[in-house]
């Protein structure tokens, strides 16, 4: 008797734990996407509650959820990851016809290949930006406006660049070479051996924004790339002046998507969650935190001030269209990942 | 009856936690490990296989080479380091200082930093190295140098300072308890036969200390050697370690077999360094 209640209290307490969890919502995502600005309201209105854990990089996305699933109900990569996402079975289709908004957002996006498959959606687009290059502008009379400046012995010791495979973009780019999702083995020998000699000349290569964050903040940076309108605005609280350009060889731009993780208990919170992101609130909300562009311009007009618009590229897209918008690699990632490593190495 | 049941019983109990704990937390993960290294690794993740590809990789490609002799390198400098700074210390502890108040309080100024979290104890250097840190600000204020230098943080020097200052602690305990060991009968004996202090320390403190120094060098080694967290924080572009390497395998490059033949061969010179420590500990062992 003793023991049958044991039981059935241990019965009643797991199925608490499982009730709870339909009510709760596991985002994987960038720091900003999930803020109590605007997720707070959310959370009053639908009873779905949600808690977020933070990556540092498109990397962290598939490690997390090759360890073992059901962790986590929906996930932000980027545009270069999402396709490996849909590849290893991460993800499951979105029902697009729950998204009332769904055809506000950028046409451009929505004919991204990384985010679809066999007809169906994977991705819902959510923000956008570029990757530009950005100085300390006490320490500059003549601006920089080419990545010259990135591998010039005058910089020695002052240069920041991402720890990722993005340097190598960036070495291509130097050398004059725009196709940098499809580069040959040769190609990114080349781009190697140009890090390799720009290697003397770096500071640190920056992992975290926290990090470079602090790298410009103690004097030790002056110049790098960076996340665009992120680590400017950090900065800026700081009181360090710094300014973002595009330089000459063009930038990297990225688009940021929601997707559902395959087997998502949480289906009802996931799309009343994806619903709240595409529309106003969720499309202010994160513009408003991190400063990145936002995939509905429908919604972004009705909500941005007109400076706001304008200065986020929304009516511009032209602008859009000269950023490199990042693709998946695909078989070829695993080529470009032990290039950047092999220049770490060094 | 009964009593001898659980007798019985409580020894299984004894020996099984013990056995069970090992197959659970070392034998199941290590043998994990050992499959994920013959795998193969495949767009989008990897497959099952067994071929020696990993390990052929890990020999033939040179950056896998060049972090391995470069972590080495630098374990090898912060035993050193430590192994100078650490003997001297405990040699004072336990033969000159005659208060025994402030021999346990100069003891655990060394072991209290132990307590404190890793990261926080890495993360201090940085802000007294850094270019508008304060040894910078120190140097200027003195005149030595007219503007701040970087030469001091984001690179190999910084490193091999940053995990002395954490691991040092690991060599002034063997050493002290090595030392203390030590009876002063034996350094009275060696005066009345007419050796000098430098000697005797030579002759018979040294030696019988020995057992405690090889103990001190081999975990402040095998620590410095799976460091990844001091590169990380205070290391520049040329500070990557074996451990920086596995975690970028396991992460960004999504490649856990040729990682986790990493961790095998890392585990392999780390075992061999442990016996090596130990045959030479016996080796030099002297019955007190």
């Amino acid at each position: 008797m003793k023991k049958c209640a044991i039981y059935s209290s241990i019965a009643a307490l797991m199925a608490s734990t499982v009730a709870a969890s339909a009510q709760e919502l596991n985002v994987l995502t960038w720091e900003g996407y999930s803020d109590d600005s605007f997720i707070a309201a959310f959370s009053e209105a639908s009873g779905c509650q949600v808690n977020a854990t933070y990556v540092g990089s498109n990397d962290d996305f598939a490690p997390k959820l090759a360890a073992g699933g059901g962790v986590y109900d929906l996930i932000t990569p980027s545009i270069d990851t999402t396709q490996l996402m849909i590849d290893a079975g991460f993800v499951e289709p979105i029902d697009t016809s729950k998204i009332s908004e769904w055809d506000n957002i950028y046409p451009k996006f929505l004919n991204q290949d990384g985010i679809q498959e066999g007809g169906d959606y994977y991705g819902m687009p959510y923000t956008w930006g570029s990757i530009p290059f950005m100085y300390r502008n006490d320490k500059f009379e003549t601006p920089p406006t080419s990545l010259a400046s990135l591998f010039s012995s005058d910089l020695e010791g002052r240069i920041s660049l991402w720890d990722d495979k993005s340097a190598l973009y960036v070495a291509a780019r130097m050398a004059g070479n725009m196709d940098i999702y499809n580069m040959s083995d040769a190609d990114l020998e080349a781009a190697q051996a140009k890090l390799i000699e720009q290697k003397p000349l770096v500071r640190k290569y920056w992992a975290t924004a926290g990090e470079l964050v602090d790298l410009y903040a103690g004097g030790e940076v002056w110049i790098s790339n960076t996340w665009g309108g992120y680590q400017s605005a950090l900065l800026a609280e700081q009181g360090i002046e710094v300014t973002e350009f595009i330089p000459e060889e063009g930038a990297e731009g990225w688009m940021d998507s929601w997707m559902i993780v395959k087997g998502s208990p949480n289906q009802d919170c996931a799309y009343k969650f994806l619903n709240m992101q595409i529309s106003e609130q969720g499309q202010c909300g994160v513009a408003n935190v991190n400063g990145y562009s936002v995939a509905n311009p429908v919604a972004a007009k009705a909500c941005m001030s007109a400076e706001q618009f304008s200065a986020l590229h929304q009516d511009d897209p032209d602008y859009l269209d000269s950023l490199l918008l990042w693709q998946p690699l695909g078989e070829r990632l695993e080529a470009y990942t032990n290039a950047w490593n092999a220049v770490k190495a060094q | 009856m009964a009593h001898s049941r659980i007798a019985r019983h409580s020894s299984k109990l004894v020996l099984g936690i013990p056995i069970l704990w090992i197959v659970l937390f070392m034998l199941v993960p290590y043998g994990v490990l050992l499959t994920y290294s013959f795998w193969l690794k495949k767009y989008p993740l990897f497959v099952p296989a067994f071929q020696f590809g990993n390990y052929w990789t890990l020999m033939t490609d040179p950056q896998y080479i060049k972090v391995l002799l470069r972590t080495l390198k630098i374990s090898a400098l912060v035993s050193i380091a430590s192994l100078l700074l650490a003997y001297p210390f405990a040699y004072y502890l336990v033969f000159r200082l005659k208060n025994p108040t402030v021999r346990l309080v100069l003891f655990m100024a060394v072991i209290a930093p132990l307590w404190v979290s890793y990261l926080l104890r890495a993360y201090v250097w940085k802000t007294i190295l850094g270019t508008e840190g304060i040894l910078n600000s120190f140097l200027m204020s003195i005149r030595l140098i007219d503007e701040p230098s970087g030469i001091f943080l984001y690179n190999q020097f910084a490193m091999v300072l940053t995990l002395t200052y954490i691991f040092i602690p690991f060599m002034v305990m063997p050493i002290y308890t090595a030392l203390e060991k030590i009876p002063r009968s034996f350094s009275e004996a060696s005066a009345d036969l007419g050796m000098g202090p430098i000697q005797t320390f030579l002759k018979v403190t040294l030696p019988l200390s020995l057992p405690g120094v090889v103990a001190g060098f081999t975990m402040t080694f095998c620590l410095s050697f799976g460091d990844f967290i001091a590169p990380f924080l205070v290391g520049g572009p040329d500070g990557q370690l074996v451990a920086n390497v596995m975690a970028s395998q396991f992460g960004a490059a999504l490649n856990w077999p040729l990682g986790s033949a990493l961790a095998v061969v890392m585990l392999f010179i780390v075992l061999s360094i442990i016996s090596l420590s130990d045959w030479f500990e016996q080796t030099g062992k002297v019955e007190l």
